[in-house]
């Protein structure tokens, strides 16, 4: 369902966001911050951040060393008996499932929750190829019925009321369906339990693929990703080659940051470990499995040393929860499926700065993220060095901002990297403002400073701060 | 398809500098940590069950045979259960799972049957490969005698337990799982909140999970 649109203007989305999506934002963030940090308490702020480093150091070593463990995955999948598929973009990506659908006459598919399937926007290639493709996951489910992708990466349609939903099913499903949440998840199981039965096909992702032993782990709640990957005759897992791991011993790290960070438990209710397809044709599952490995800009963002730990996330959300932007806006005013912090870092590289070029502006750089994230990535210095990249260029983008940003910056920087340029500035700068200064604050300037003072009013410049210094101290320097 | 794999392989190791076939170094001892010290095997137990509650799963401990008989009769009451499916292993063989249910007027429906008339068995009933206490996660693996979709498809999930599978952490049960085919580690009945964040359980997995204990 999800496209992803041509071009990202963050400012002009924060414009249309809903009046209540604020609130609805908040009052989810809280819960799970409140979840989280109960279930971090119990097992000690020391051990935690013991973990946050291991879970750092493994992730780190697997994407430094990606090369060698995806040659080993794709050994592993292949002896397991499983398909291994490699696809440089969505384009090719979509292709194979496409032709794997074609192969087994599919007409009917399930979804698990996948952020790499929403990336390659396969629903819609699907349906086009006349295919009905169903999310299963409830949140999706209901964003999926309502037309529109996900507003957070672990509770997709906690935007929406029960009335709203109750609503949506009424409309688009014709059942009786009251606004109670208990009600609303039997009518879901029901009409997607003969979808399950139904379909010729199961797609997931994947949230770490084992480099050791080719093993597809996912780590879900509802039992969806169980009956897409357990029903139907053919599974179909498209995962970003960013989630390898070298082994099991890795993933008692990493599942024990996982849970905990995005919903507060200390499990998910599933945790599922998938091997190739069943060994016998006397065991239950699926006959075929296939394994699509999904590049899709990510080589790319490997190629910059600064920022390489985008590809670090885990995609728990947490940075989603503490940001303070995201609890203002929601998800979709980033205009693309995976939102908040990581997700700016993440697409505003998949996307290039053409298309995306607005979103490293989308954080006020407060740190938060960095300090929640169980995997340590410094989302803020990336999104630094993403800045410069849209207004200088670096080794792999040209500059795209317009010329008065550009302007703007070269200037700053002079002035700002100069003694004497900064002196002469800051005594300019008090003669310049006096038109506009009335009790101490500047109320309208002009364009384009007018952005800031649109919303609200600009302090005056007080004093020279040198000067300032040397009558209240002499000559002592700061210490 | 191909050519795709040889250049993603390709842009990566350009991007590190590594030449095509280089090994990886050795992984950093900060990315490993200890394995969990276990309490006594009661104290684990305990801890296994508690959790499993807080979970919202129901458990109980099965001293014998006529225990074991009492206890389908209340949950097939309890429950109303009139079509079940279950694992053969040996250890369900011995404790005659199958045989008590159909006793008590419940049809057995084979795991292997069509998906439909699984999906239709209120009961599923399975063994325990290994249990976590500190998480209370059942840990559960596949075979032609442990059939996937019986923990799955019915309403309700019955786990038979002995004392002995209990591990203390992830990292005995991957020692010991990692070559497995399947494996899924379940902690408490399907469950969501995706609806105004109101906890909600039995979504697409079982409603209900019941554990017990055979002693």
């Amino acid at each position: 369902m999800t496209q992803t649109p041509a071009t990202i203007d963050f400012r002009r989305n924060t414009q249309q966001v809903p009046l209540q999506m604020p609130a609805a934002v908040q009052k989810a963030t809280a819960k799970f911050l409140g979840t989280r940090a109960a279930v971090v308490d119990a097992l000690g702020n020391e051990y935690w951040q013991v973990l946050r480093q291991a879970g750092h150091d493994i992730r780190l070593h697997a994407i430094t060393y990606i090369d060698h463990y995806l040659a080993q995955a794709e050994q592993a999948v292949t002896r397991a008996g499983g398909q291994v598929h490699w696809a440089r973009d969505a384009e090719e990506a979509r292709r194979i499932l496409l032709d794997i659908a074609a192969r087994h006459r599919v007409k009917l598919a399930v979804k698990g929750k996948s952020m790499a399937t929403e990336e390659i926007g396969l629903n819609h290639a699907l349906q086009a190829a006349g295919i009905r493709v169903l999310e299963t996951d409830l949140g999706e489910y209901i964003v999926q019925l309502k037309g529109v992708g996900p507003a957070h990466i672990v509770v997709p349609a906690f935007h929406l009321s029960k009335e709203e939903i109750a609503a949506l099913f009424r409309d688009k499903l014709g059942v009786d369906a009251p606004a109670e949440a208990e009600k609303l998840t039997q009518i879901a199981r029901m009409k997607l339990r003969e979808e399950f039965l139904a379909a010729e096909m199961g797609i997931s992702g994947g949230n770490f693929l084992v480099a050791e032993t080719g093993t597809i782990v996912t780590v879900t709640n509802e039992g969806n990703g169980r009956m897409c990957t357990t029903v139907p005759p053919v599974h179909v897992a498209v995962v970003g080659i960013d989630k390898v791991v070298p082994d099991w011993e890795s993933l008692t790290v990493l599942l024990k940051l996982l849970a905990r960070s995005a919903t507060g438990q200390k499990l998910s209710c599933y945790t599922q470990f998938i091997s190739g397809p069943p060994r016998s044709e006397a065991e239950t599952g699926p006959r075929e499995m296939h394994l699509v490995l999904l590049d899709n800009g990510r080589t790319r963002i490997l190629q910059t040393p600064e920022c390489r730990e985008t590809l670090l996330c885990i995609r728990c959300g947490a940075c989603l929860n503490i940001c303070p932007v995201y609890n203002n806006v929601g998800g979709y005013a980033y205009g693309y499926p995976i939102s908040g912090p990581t997700g700016v870092i993440f697409a505003s590289q998949i996307l290039g700065p053409k298309l995306a070029g607005t979103l490293p502006f989308a954080s006020t750089l407060c740190g938060a993220c960095n300090d929640i994230c169980p995997v340590k990535i410094p989302i803020t210095r990336i999104l630094l060095h993403l800045r410069r990249r849209v207004v200088e260029g670096d080794e792999s983008e040209p500059a795209t901002a317009p010329v008065s940003l550009r302007l703007g910056a070269w200037v700053g920087a002079l002035a700002l990297g100069s003694t004497g340029l900064y002196r002469l500035g800051s005594k300019l700068l008090r003669r310049l403002q006096a038109p506009f200064v009335s009790g101490g604050w500047m109320a309208d300037l002009p364009a384009p400073l007018n952005r800031w003072t649109m919303s609200r009013p600009f302090p005056a410049f007080a004093a020279d701060f040198r000067q300032w210094w040397r009558g209240r101290y002499g000559k002592a320097r700061p210490e | 398809m191909n050519r795709a794999r040889e250049d993603i392989l390709g842009k990566l190791q350009a991007a590190y500098g590594r030449r095509p076939g280089a090994p990886a170094a050795s992984i950093p001892p900060a990315a490993r940590i200890a394995p969990r010290r276990p309490a006594g095997p009661e104290a684990e137990l305990a801890q296994l069950l508690t959790e499993i509650e807080r979970l919202s799963g129901v458990t109980r401990r099965v001293a014998n045979q006529e225990a074991l008989r009492a206890a389908f009769a209340e949950l097939v009451r309890a429950e109303g259960v009139k079509r079940a499916t279950c694992w053969t292993t040996p250890d369900l063989e011995a404790w005659g799972v199958a045989a008590t249910l159909q006793a008590l007027g419940v049809e057995i429906v084979p795991a292997h049957a069509d998906k439909q008339r699984v999906a239709s068995c209120e009961l599923g009933v399975t063994g325990v490969d290994a249990a976590l206490p500190e998480t209370g996660t059942l840990v559960l693996t596949s075979s032609p005698e442990r059939p996937r979709v019986a923990s799955l498809l019915p309403r309700v999930h019955l786990a038979l337990l002995r004392p002995a599978v209990l591990r203390p952490d992830l990292h005995q049960v991957f020692a010991e799982t990692r070559e497995a085919g399947y494996t899924v580690l379940i902690s408490g009945p399907s469950r969501t909140a995706d609806i105004e964040l109101t906890l909600t359980l039995g979504v697409h997995g079982p409603k209900s999970l019941y554990v017990w204990v055979m002693e």
